[in-house]
């Protein structure tokens, strides 16, 4: 349990600690098991792979997929489950079967394969964090990749054109979507308080795609009216990955008490400043005296009296 | 099917209701049909027997190129062709008859999440062990492919099917899998499937649903198909609940109604 685990993946951006969903999804499960993870952003030196990303190296193994990563952690005894009932954990696998077949293909073909966000967006993204001259050859591989996928599970043999598919894949991302919508409702996790695997999963696919920032956008805004799934990335984002990306996080939290300490303080004294101004300001000859000649007041003068008080 | 054509299609749907002569389509059921196709058709029939529509089964060799997706089933309703059990239960919807409309909006989630668990799991499980296991290639699925076809058609049909297969099998990241790990992954689907079911009759309580007809499709077919060793039969029968979850809906379904379903003998 006390072997350093390395993970190599792709970097962050928009927010996010890493872009690319499946690095993601390791990331996130990590963070709700408290698996200790020393992450690795993959930039443009020759260090390291780039295959088969997500990539964890321990001491003794290397494992590659995000399946394999994940049932690796449990075996290391960091178990996001451990909570789940039975019917629960096969839930959790039907989920995660729906997001793969629906949601995914959609996804890609936002990335990948449609040609104003792949070029202006996804290319020099990559581009940028692998050396020359691979990074001539390699975002071409993964946006053919991305099309081989989605045309081998969608289309239709044996003449597999992309324009039938298209409107088929984004349909049913848009009825995944909104099955994931009615099953979170208000709740804050799938199953309950606390974030499971498939929480990890639903969050890796789901916070590129709304914070990425695309030409062509179409499946971001159908995700952007399902207000509690953005909701669900916002909360996992916030509690889970915005003091990482600094730095160290209790010392995070303690610059943050420090400084709502330092606004309370200073918002204390200015209304202690306010309150000396009032009673100055009341105490000023400028006012007309109080101190009547009469001590009984009659209740017209009263009245009168009262009204002088409150005026500024 | 394009999306104009699908709301075409379920416009004509609705106008008629369903006729006597309503016919299914399959590949030859001695000699020619595989695991995986007979798995998908049992599925489509379990559903048209649960909703009471009368369907005729004919077998054809060439089902697959007559079918207009080129997976079989494909049912022949009137004047309309319509295949694969998804585009089916929309069908069948649009003519009036439905088994899910009981459900509320988070069962029809997880209906609609577990029917995609076994289409990814049993279903491409069953595709890797026809197609990428060297031996059931061998023995039985290059023979039982071409069979209708002569020399030498039925091997190149055998051999294009099979480097399709393979295509697909690596673009989705199973290329790489040994055929353990495929058993281990119908093992935790089944586990999932059983847990799911527990000691309730049908997987929604007291109706059976589509999800009832996918899975007794597959499972039946994997307990009666023989294949080179009996591992795959094997995993399922670990799960008591399951097999009598199949028993029942058989005896409901097919014995009651004059039909029985034979089981596949390999060659």
């Amino acid at each position: 349990m006390a072997a350093p685990l390395e993970l190599t993946c792709w970097g962050g951006g928009w927010g996010l600690p890493s872009v690319h969903s499946e690095s993601l999804v390791v990331m996130a499960y990590a963070k709700f098991s408290g698996a200790p993870l020393k992450v690795n952003v993959i930039d443009n030196t020759w260090r390291g792979s780039r295959g088969d990303v997500p990539i964890l190296t321990t001491e003794d193994n290397i494992v590659s997929q995000p399946a394999k990563i994940l049932n690796f952690l449990r075996k290391q005894k960091y178990n996001a489950d451990y909570e789940l009932s039975a019917k629960q954990g096969a839930d959790t696998l039907a989920y995660i079967a729906l997001i793969e077949e629906k949601l995914l293909p959609a996804v890609l073909h936002t990335f990948w394969v449609e040609s104003d966000n792949y070029f202006t967006v996804t290319k020099p993204w990559f581009a940028s964090r692998i050396p020359f001259p691979l990074s001539l050859i390699l975002p071409g591989r993964m946006s053919k990749g991305a099309l081989n996928r989605i045309l081998l599970t969608r289309g239709e043999p044996p003449l597999y054109h992309l324009r039938e598919v298209e409107a088929q894949i984004y349909r049913d991302a848009k009825e995944c979507l909104n099955l994931l919508s009615n099953r979170l409702g208000t709740s804050q996790f799938f199953f309950g308080d606390t974030p499971s695997t498939l929480d990890a999963y639903v969050f890796g696919f789901l916070a590129p795609l709304y914070k990425v920032r695309f030409p062509k956008v179409q499946l971001q805004k159908h995700l952007k009216q399902l207000s509690n799934l953005c909701r669900f990335c916002d909360d996992i984002l916030n509690s889970y990955f915005r003091l990482s990306l600094g730095g160290i996080s209790p010392a995070g939290q303690e610059t943050v008490d420090a400084n709502l300490q330092k606004l309370t303080q200073l918002v204390n004294k200015e209304s202690n400043l306010i309150e000396k101004m009032d009673d100055n300001l009341r105490q000023s000859p400028q006012l007309p005296p109080r101190k009547l000649p009469t001590l009984k007041l009659t209740p017209a003068e009263e009245e009168s009296h009262s009204l002088q008080r409150l005026s500024p | 099917m394009s999306l104009v054509a699908e709301a075409f299609v379920s416009q004509i749907a609705a106008a008629e209701p369903w006729p006597e002569n309503a016919t299914l389509y399959q590949q030859l059921k001695g000699e020619q049909i595989l695991l995986s196709d007979n798995a998908a058709s049992l599925a489509v029939q379990a559903f048209l027997q649960m909703c009471n529509l009368p369907i005729k089964v004919v077998c054809r060799a060439n089902a697959e190129y007559m079918s207009p997706s080129g997976k079989v089933p494909f049912i022949h309703v009137g004047n309309q062709v319509v295949s694969e059990l998804g585009p089916i239960v929309q069908f069948v919807k649009a003519k009036g008859h439905s088994l899910s409309d009981g459900l509320d909006e988070v069962q029809k989630a997880e209906m609609k999440a577990y029917m995609e668990l076994v289409n990814n799991m049993l279903l491409t499980a069953e595709l890797y062990l026809q197609w990428c296991d060297e031996t059931t290639v061998g023995e039985i699925t290059h023979a039982r492919y071409g069979s209708p076809y002569p020399w030498p058609l039925n091997h190149i049909l055998a051999y294009q099917k099979q480097w399709e297969v393979k295509r697909k099998m690596k673009a989705i990241g199973w290329g790489n899998k040994t055929l353990d790990q495929v058993l281990e992954d119908v093992d935790q689907c089944c586990q999932a499937l059983s847990q799911r079911l527990g000691t309730q009759p049908y997987f929604f309580n007291k109706q059976p649903t589509e999800l009832d007809a996918l899975v007794f499709g597959h499972l039946y077919t994997i307990l009666t198909t023989q294949l080179t060793n009996d591992e795959l039969s094997e995993k399922v029968k670990n799960y008591s609940n399951l097999l009598a979850f199949c028993r029942r809906i058989e005896q409901h379904y097919f014995e009651d109604r004059g039909k029985g379903s034979s089981s596949i003998r390999s060659s």
